[in-house]
């Protein structure tokens, strides 16, 4: 139901973002940052349910306040003539790539179980026939 | 089951908002010509702009302040052409002053001839003289210019010497002048004619319309005489 519901939510907003209009090039520098900082979000909201603490509130607010956020510091960073942007791309990223790390360990522990399982129930089953 | 669709809307909602904008800026970046700006922001271009326009701005004014000058210049040049075209004419009128041209125009040739008595250099000075005061502009003797040190002198009282050359008789003065009044001037009752004709000597004159008189062929210079430099 969720997969659907964010694979139709990709492709809805892929089409709509094909066909909105382009922005100056002075204010697309806003939108990266902007997009770095919600796709830091998704990742750690995936974590979180990696992990099974997941909270739709703490998600949403990241997902919105990280961005405005973000945006915010990069026009003072724009104002004070400091590229404030990097610094926040660094944390994003890093914690993008914490996160990451998060989900790879939980998927490949889950998958060396699955394995490891497989072969018990095969063993089991030798067992099984051996005794008949 | 109400809030697992809730979380389902909301996580779809992000979904979509995100990917919207990502594409938006996908679509920003493919269409926007980095490789003209580069990594510059829009200060920088702004202060580049005004750079650009400082700089048009100032060729702008060094153009016109070239082309001003250039007028300038040809002002005086034209100015220095009417100087020297001044100048010419000013040494042309000079030169004829001094009489280092030849002219013509209207005047009177008198011609003296020798005969039982001879002429002498005064009679040829006093014609001179007479030609002079009766406004001649030009006068020569036998094609000898009198100019301002033109010398009318005589050896012996029989040779006579205009501009160091001899002349011999008969002596053809020419004249150029209001040619009515130089042979009244001449004509004039105990005048000129009248007292050498008493003294039996030959005289003749005739009004032309084109008498040309030579110039003056030897150089006027000044080997001793100064400009006077101090002012009164």
């Amino acid at each position: 139901m969720i997969y659907i519901a964010i694979i139709l939510g990709c492709i809805l907003g892929a089409i709509i973002g094909s066909l909105s209009p382009v922005i100056p090039y002075t204010y697309s520098s806003y939108l990266s940052i902007a997009i770095v900082a919600a796709l830091d979000t998704v990742f750690g909201g995936i974590a979180s349910v990696v992990k099974g603490n997941f909270d739709l509130k703490i998600f949403l607010s990241g997902f919105f306040g990280n961005s405005i956020l973000s945006i915010a510091l990069t026009y003072l960073g724009e104002k004070l003539n400091v590229d404030i942007y990097l610094a926040a791309i660094v944390v994003f990223v890093g914690r993008m790539f914490t996160n990451l790390a998060i989900i790879r360990r939980y998927y490949i522990d889950k998958w060396v179980n699955m394995i490891e399982k497989n072969k018990d129930n095969n063993i089991e089953k030798k067992d099984e026939k051996a005794t008949e | 089951m109400k809030e697992k669709i809730i979380i389902t809307i909301t996580i779809g909602l992000t979904a979509l908002i995100l990917t919207m904008i990502m594409f938006t800026q996908f679509k920003t970046v493919d269409k926007t010509d980095i490789t003209a700006i580069e990594t510059m922001r829009e200060t920088e271009l702004r202060s580049e702009l005004t750079s650009w326009r400082e700089k048009y701005e100032e060729i702008n004014s060094k153009v016109s302040e070239t082309d001003a000058k250039i007028s300038e210049y040809k002002q005086e040049l034209d100015n220095d052409e009417n100087i020297a075209n001044l100048l010419q004419e000013e040494v042309k009128e000079a030169e004829g002053y001094l009489g280092y041209t030849k002219l013509q125009g209207q005047g009177i040739v008198v011609t003296l001839q020798d005969s039982n008595v001879d002429i002498t250099y005064s009679d040829l000075l006093r014609l001179v003289n007479e030609l002079n005061a009766a406004g001649a502009e030009a006068i020569s003797i036998n094609d000898e210019r009198i100019v301002s040190r033109s010398d009318i002198a005589t050896v012996d009282y029989i040779k006579i010497l205009v501009n160091d050359s001899r002349i011999f008789s008969p002596y053809e003065i020419k004249a150029i002048g209001d040619k009515k009044y130089l042979a009244s001037a001449l004509n004039v009752k105990y005048g000129y004619i009248d007292e050498m004709r008493n003294n039996e000597k030959i005289v003749e004159y005739a009004e032309q319309d084109n008498i040309v008189i030579p110039a003056y062929e030897k150089k006027l210079e000044f080997n001793y005489a100064k400009e006077n430099i101090v002012e009164e």
